[in-house]
This record gives structure tokens, C-alpha cells and sequence, in this order.
């Protein structure tokens, strides 16, 4: 098993090499250091970041499509706090909005036991709709903290790399080398089982969501300040790709398995294809295919290999876990 | 089955009594809602919501779902519409769409059953893949289109006032209702829902069930994008956006449980009805229109929690039931 895993990273680093040699060959522009750290990685770093937790809410089997909305929602509300109130203000608000989001999903999702996709389906529209009549479809602006946040260097390097590097490590550790890690596991293996062995099921499972929410509220400082300003409609679509990062990465889709480093490289390659496909003058229409085919892809490629392991280990064939509905 | 009854009675009973209130609420605080045009306008809506929402019913009552109705609709009206430009009459029209319809919704039942990709996934590829590809077909719109193409909005009325489109809802209901309760392959659809294993077992083709439910959606998919695409002159890419999520609301609020097995198509007609008069309603109330998707949102999130709830009691007496199926 470590050594299936392993193996398969390595796959996935090859087909990051693979996508970046050929990129470079046909556009030299994309192997300046400049545009590379500038464009590349610097444009993917929200979704990466949001990719961490919502890995680990995969692995348990759940789902959170809300993320982008509630993105959008800490960066309006946070935006207009700081508007009226200054900046301190407007950083408390983006923090406790997305600490709120995060709990009513967690809490609806534990406690009332709807499912993961039901609930974070509504609290998208919910979080969107809210961003939507509150700023009357208008835009927010980025204040002072936010666009140092977007738009400062340290160390050669944007702020905003740093904290995502500083993230994946601690988020690494917390999934692969930690009980609570293991319990995630558990529960995304057999939920009930876990509960009778002793895991707290509900209390993870509002932690994880809250923790979701949070990283949502750091991200939408980036984003703010990386575009100056955000509509309610921003963040369409941003729950795909943070998911296609993670079920490219190797994370099963109806929970119980994955890896977090493969979530970061998956977070490389589609930063690779989206800046690729821009230097290549490709329009943003075919990207948008490219995406969803590359998820596509990605889902046929672990169901073709879950299918074919379960035969080797002789597994009866067993109906699919209906979690996922 | 008996006690069953009941609790489907009484889930309707709930909506009726809301609906009722919702409209006399509506009667005496938003002036002008009544009028004749307002209501064959919701009337018109409320046809291509419901067309759409007794697929999408269909769909959950396997347990599985469809969120790229939306986009999925959007390439129907441009389809139609780039045929409707060659001046094709209703008739084709209805029949390319509902063509159209089937095939995107086997291509989404194919990753589905074949592939086992978890239903909301795929079809959340597919929806990006079905968007991406309009605006790469299409540049921005289709339009200046013929009287031909735009016959069911403006010509085809009924007595001179009612919309042809609601007629023929009542005859998809109608039909649906009659399915729903006396086909055999309705039954096969509960089974598959309320367990894919036990229905296998039960001699139940799984996968071919789920695979024709997705197509007859996708039929119905096609008429609603029929009313939808030919409401105007100008056909956008855009058209479908977000309405997967108005169809899959009214089958929620209609009290189908979204774990698959259980609900009554007579329900998303109580719970279509409601969510069609919600826009028209919050501007006639005169709130602004940018609170829509807020309070559908909240519409769902409340619908789905009282009826969780409803089910979390009823369960306690099967311990650990509950957790299992909602895990």
C-alpha cells in the first residue's frame, strides 16, 4: 500500500514534468522565473490553499461545494467593514464570517444529518445570494490589509507562497502524522464503525468545516487584494477547480483514501496547465473544457484503478457507497 | 406502507397549507401580483420549472442527481435556436431539443453508471464541459430570430391567454403522475433508490434503470428548454444558468428525499409552483431582484432541515439508522 502510493505521486510528478517540458518547448516565455513565480504560481496559490482542507474533508467522505461562495462572502462583508470601520475591523469581520459559514455547514451537516452535498448546494446559493443583495450586485474594494496581502514580496517571493508553503507543511503533518488524521480516515472508510470505536464523528466533522471556512476567510484577503476588487459572482466555479485539485491528486472521491502531497502536486500541475494554456494564447472557453476534462479524466482514472484493485484482492463486488447521492 | 401514506400525505398537506399562506400573504401585501399578466407570466415559468423538475424527481429518486441541468438546457436553446434561424417550426424544434436533451443527459448517465463516478461530480464536469463548449460554438449570441422560432411565446395562446407551454405541462404532469404510480419501471425506480444492492438482488438492472432515468429526464430537460430558448429573439449562452438549482429546490421542497427512494411527483408540483412565483413575488413585494438567490437558498436550506428533522424523529427508535444513511 505505502509503496502503491508512493509510486503513484511519483506518476503524477512525471506528468507535471511532462506538462511543463512541453509548455516550455512551445512558448520560451513561460521559463522566465518572473513569469513563472508572478503568474504561475502566484494565481493558483487560493485554490491550493483551500485544496488542504477540502482534501480532508473528502477523505471523510464529505463535500463542500460552498467554498467559493464563502470565499466571496468573508472578502464583501470583510470589504465593507473595513470600508466603514478601518482595517482592523475589516479583518475580524472576514475572519468571523468565514468561521460562521464554516459552522452552519458543519452543524447542519453533523447535527441534522442532511448530506454534505444538499447542504453546502443551498449554502452556496445561501453564502452567493447573501454577497449578491448585500452589495446590490455591486463591486467591493480592497483596503490596506488585503492588498498587502495580494501584493507584497518577501524574499523574492509573494507573501501569499510563503503562507500556502508554511499550510501545506502544517497540513501534511496534520493529515499523515497525527491521531486526528487517522480518525479522518476512519470515518471516511465506515463512518459508523468509526463512531463505535471511539472517534467523536460529529465534533470532526464541524472541525473540519469551520477549519474549511476559515482558510476561505485567509484566502478571500489574497484574492481581494490580488484583484482589487470582487463582485458576488467571483467565485463561480471555484468549488470545481479546488475539487478537481484534490480528486487529481489522488483523493478518492467517496472518501477513505488520499493523500495530501498529491494534492499538492495536482495544485502544480493544474497551475502549469492554467498559466500554460494563457501563454499559448488557448481562450479562456477551451480552459474551461480543459478543466472539467481533466477532472473527468482524473475520476475515470481512479474508478478504472479502485475497480481493478478490488478484483486483485478478490473483494466481493460491492454496491456503491451510497454517501455520495 | 400504510404509515408511509400518511407521512406523504401529511408532507404535501405542510406545502399546501405554506402555499396557501405564501399566496394570501402575497394577495393582500403585493399589489398588482394577481393581475392577468402576472399570473400567466408565473404560469409560463412555472411550466418549464415544473417540466424540468419532474426529471430532476426522477433523478433523485434513485439517488443520484443532475447539476448541469442548467448548462445542459443552455446548449438546448442554442441548438434550436441555430435551427430555428433556418426558419425550422415548433414541431422540429420540440423534437431537436428533446434529442438534444437525451443525448447530453446519457452522456452524464454514462460516467455515471458505467464509469461509477458519484453522480454530483460528473455531472459538475460535465457542466463545464457543456458551458465551455457553447461559448467556443457560439460567439456571445444567436439572433434577429424569425416569427417561426418565437411562436410558442408570443402566438401560441390558448383561448387567446393562456400560454401554450402550460398546457403542455399539464399534459407532462399528467402523464408523470399516471407513470409514477402505475408503471412497472417506476417501481424499479424506487427500488434502486431506496437500495442499489437489494434491488440488485431483486433481479433489478441497476445501471440500465439509472441510465433510462437520466434519459427520460434529459427528454424533459429538452422541453424546458423549449419554453426557455424561444421566449425571445436573442438566444444567449447562458440561457440555463443556475436553474438546476430552481428544479432541484422544488424537488426538495416537494419532500423527495435527496438519499433517493422516497417522494411523490404531486409534491414538486405544490413545491415548482411555489419557486416559480418567488422572483415575480420579491419584486412585486418590491424588494430588490439581487435578493433571489438568497431566499431560494434559504427556501432549500429550510425545507431540507424540517424534513430531516420530520426523519431524525421518526428514526430514533432504529438506532444509529439515521447516521448511517445521511453519512
Amino acid at each position: 500500500m505505502k509503496k502503491f502510493k508512493f509510486s503513484f505521486n511519483l506518476v503524477l510528478l512525471l506528468i507535471w514534468a511532462a506538462i511543463f517540458v512541453a509548455i516550455a518547448a512551445m512558448a520560451p516565455t513561460f521559463l522566465k522565473p518572473d513569469y513563472i513565480i508572478n503568474t504561475m504560481l502566484r494565481n493558483i496559490v487560493e485554490i491550493g490553499m483551500v485544496a488542504l482542507p477540502m482534501t480532508l474533508i473528502i477523505i471523510t467522505g464529505g463535500m463542500d461545494l460552498s467554498v467559493g461562495s464563502m470565499m466571496i462572502l468573508c472578502a464583501v462583508f470583510g470589504g465593507s467593514a473595513a470600508a466603514a470601520w478601518g482595517t482592523g475591523a475589516g479583518v475580524a469581520v472576514t475572519i468571523l464570517v468565514g468561521l460562521a459559514c464554516g459552522l452552519i455547514n458543519g452543524l447542519i451537516i453533523a447535527k441534522a444529518k442532511i448530506s454534505e452535498m444538499v447542504t453546502t448546494l443551498a449554502t452556496m446559493y445561501l453564502f452567493m445570494g447573501l454577497s449578491r443583495g448585500y452589495t446590490e450586485a455591486g463591486s467591493v474594494y480592497a483596503y490596506n490589509f488585503a492588498s498587502w496581502m495580494g501584493n507584497t514580496e518577501v524574499l523574492g517571493l509573494p507573501i501569499q507562497i510563503w503562507i500556502y508553503a508554511v499550510l501545506a507543511v502544517v497540513f501534511v503533518l496534520l493529515l499523515h502524522h497525527t491521531a486526528f488524521g487517522r480518525k479522518l480516515f476512519a470515518i471516511g472508510l465506515n463512518s459508523s464503525a468509526a463512531k463505535y470505536s471511539g472517534v467523536n464523528v460529529e465534533k470532526i466533522k464541524i472541525t473540519l468545516y469551520v477549519l474549511c471556512g476559515l482558510i476561505c476567510a485567509l484566502a478571500s484577503f489574497i484574492y481581494l487584494g490580488r484583484f482589487s476588487s470582487v463582485k458576488y459572482d467571483s467565485g463561480t466555479n471555484f468549488n470545481l477547480k479546488v475539487i478537481t485539485v484534490v480528486v487529481l491528486g489522488g483523493t478518492s472521491i467517496v472518501g477513505g483514501s488520499g493523500d495530501m502531497k498529491g494534492t499538492l502536486v495536482a495544485t502544480l500541475i493544474i497551475a502549469t496547465l492554467n498559466s500554460g494554456l494563457t501563454v499559448l494564447n488557448i481562450p479562456i472557453a477551451t480552459q474551461t473544457v480543459v478543466q472539467g476534462t481533466v477532472l473527468l479524466i482524473a475520476l475515470v482514472a481512479f474508478a478504472i484503478m479502485n475497480q481493478a484493485k478490488s478484483r486483485r484482492r478478490g473483494a466481493p463486488k460491492s454496491a456503491e457507497p451510497k454517501s455520495v447521492s | 406502507m400504510k404509515h408511509d401514506r400518511k407521512k406523504n400525505l401529511t408532507t404535501e398537506f405542510y406545502l399546501l397549507v405554506f402555499l396557501a399562506v405564501v399566496l394570501v400573504f402575497l394577495g393582500v401585501f403585493a399589489k398588482g401580483f394577481y393581475s392577468i399578466n402576472n399570473i400567466m407570466s408565473i404560469l409560463n415559468v412555472y411550466s418549464y420549472v415544473l417540466i424540468s423538475a419532474i426529471g430532476m424527481n426522477m433523478i433523485i429518486l434513485t439517488g443520484n442527481i443532475d447539476v448541469s441541468t442548467g448548462a445542459l438546457i443552455s446548449v438546448v436553446c442554442l441548438v434550436i435556436a441555430a435551427i430555428g434561424k433556418l426558419g425550422a417550426t415548433f414541431p422540429v424544434l420540440l423534437i431537436t431539443a428533446m434529442v438534444v436533451g437525451m443525448l447530453l443527459s446519457a452522456f452524464n448517465a454514462f460516467f455515471i453508471t458505467k464509469l461509477k463516478i458519484p453522480a454530483i461530480v460528473a455531472t459538475l464536469a460535465t457542466t463545464q464541459i457543456f458551458q465551455g463548449s457553447l461559448t467556443l460554438a457560439v460567439e456571445g449570441s444567436i439572433y434577429d430570430l424569425p416569427a417561426t422560432y418565437t411562436w410558442l411565446a408570443f402566438k401560441a395562446k390558448v383561448f387567446g391567454i393562456i400560454p401554450f407551454s402550460f398546457v403542455m405541462c399539464v399534459i407532462i404532469t399528467v402523464i408523470a403522475l399516471l407513470f409514477m404510480k402505475y408503471s412497472r419501471f417506476s417501481k424499479k425506480i424506487y427500488a434502486v433508490g431506496n437500495s442499489t444492492e437489494s434491488a440488485r438482488l431483486t433481479g433489478i438492472n441497476v445501471n440500465r434503470t439509472v441510465f433510462l432515468t437520466y434519459v427520460i429526464a434529459g427528454a424533459l430537460f429538452g422541453v424546458s428548454g423549449v419554453i426557455v430558448g424561444t421566449a425571445g429573439q436573442r438566444v444567449t449562452t447562458t440561457m440555463g444558468s443556475g436553474l438546476e438549482m430552481t428544479f432541484i429546490a422544488a424537488v426538495v421542497l416537494g419532500g423527495t428525499s435527496t438519499a433517493g427512494g422516497s417522494g411523490r411527483i404531486l409534491g414538486t408540483v405544490i413545491g415548482a409552483l411555489i419557486l416559480a412565483s418567488i422572483s415575480s413575488a420579491i419584486t412585486y413585494l418590491g424588494i430588490s431582484t439581487n435578493w433571489a438567490d438568497f431566499i431560494k437558498g434559504a427556501i432549500i436550506l429550510i425545507s431540507v432541515l424540517v424534513s430531516a428533522l420530520r426523519t431524525v424523529k421518526r428514526k430514533r427508535s432504529i438506532p444509529g439508522k439515521a447516521g448511517v444513511q445521511a453519512s
